[in-house]
């Protein structure tokens, strides 16, 4: 009984969070929320220690999706295939990759040599996640939006 | 995916070797993505080992004793080696090296062969110089577990690497072929 309960108020929490997204202006407040969280994450990683190496992160977190942006113009519009096979494109998604996971290595490589500490690490990383995955949902959101206009 | 001519072509001499593995339609893209993590990996590696070497202090038990091992240019020379070869290898225009003779002349399919084979050469050589830095540099030495992670993180940084590029040729010849059964 309790669980049908429950079960009944998530359907109604994800239709609630469904009209959000139709909505679209309480997905924006949401992700500017989890992008201000991710932010105070980095930034107490670093003010907690005095220590302002993970501050790199942030910046990498932030340049990852940049490349991707700048090269998907330069993308083959003769076949415009999702898969095409051009190069600029190709050394975009490249570099994007291997910043994302230079953003994921760098406070464990700072951790493991005892620059920063632990807590500093895990702290920064979680936040540069959230920063990453706002970004993400946030492009992915205006994507949708631009596919129904 | 592939015709039967692209199969029995006798011309096919270099063109994916590998049994082509299928992701799905996103697999080029998976494996670009792939690539450049690995990439990332490789380099992240070696670094940490020569950011631990550079704040290495002396074990607890005995703070007189010095490390005995840093990581030098030395170690960062079989690294240097494979990214130029990585680098040449992506140079070179795959369909050059797949022997179309229609695209040009004989000769620029030997020169393509041959910078290929520089390319592997290089990588296959910051391979073996990572082996061989870590055998002489460390193990023949007897160093401790904490020293000789330096020249194991060095040989992982170039098995990686070579691992990136194979990840890179796979998904980009692949999808070459995809596009010349398209275009036929």
């Amino acid at each position: 009984m309790a669980h049908a309960g429950i079960k009944s108020s998530y359907s109604y929490l994800w239709d609630y969070l469904q009209g959000c997204t139709q909505a679209r202006l309480p997905a924006v407040i949401l992700l500017s929320f989890v992008l201000a969280v991710g932010f105070l994450l980095v930034i107490l990683s670093c003010a907690l220690w005095s220590n302002w190496l993970p501050l790199l992160v942030a910046l990498t977190f932030v340049l990852a999706p940049l490349p991707n942006a700048l090269f998907a113009r330069c993308g083959g519009d003769d076949f415009s295939t999702e898969y095409d096979g051009s190069g600029p494109v190709d050394l975009g998604r490249f570099i994007t990759a291997s910043v994302v996971v230079t953003g994921f290595a760098l406070p464990l490589v700072l951790a493991h040599s005892e620059v920063i500490t632990r807590g500093a690490c895990v702290m920064s990383i979680a936040g540069g996640a959230l920063v990453y995955g706002t970004i993400l949902a946030y492009s992915q959101t205006f994507k949708e939006e631009s596919d129904y206009e | 995916m592939s015709l039967p001519r692209s199969n029995y072509d006798p011309r096919r001499v270099c063109i994916n070797p590998f049994p082509s593995i299928t992701l799905g339609k996103h697999r080029r893209t998976i494996g670009i993505y792939l690539a450049g993590g690995l990439f990332a990996l490789a380099n992240w590696t070696f670094l940490d080992a020569a950011i631990l070497s550079a704040h290495a202090h002396p074990p607890y038990n005995e703070p007189q004793v010095p490390p005995p091992v840093h990581v030098t240019f030395l170690d960062w020379l079989p690294g240097i080696c494979s990214l130029l070869g990585m680098l040449v290898i992506n140079l070179i225009d795959k369909d050059r090296v797949q022997g179309h003779e229609d695209f040009g002349d004989a000769r620029a399919v030997w020169r393509a062969r041959l910078f290929l084979f520089i390319g592997f050469a290089l990588m296959a050589g910051g391979l073996a110089g990572s082996v061989t830095v870590l055998v002489l540099k460390y193990i023949l030495h007897h160093y401790a577990e904490q020293y000789t992670y330096y020249g194991y993180a060095n040989v992982s940084q170039n098995v990686a690497l070579m691992l990136s590029s194979i990840v890179l040729w796979i998904s980009q010849s692949v999808s070459t072929e995809y596009e010349y059964t398209l275009s036929i």
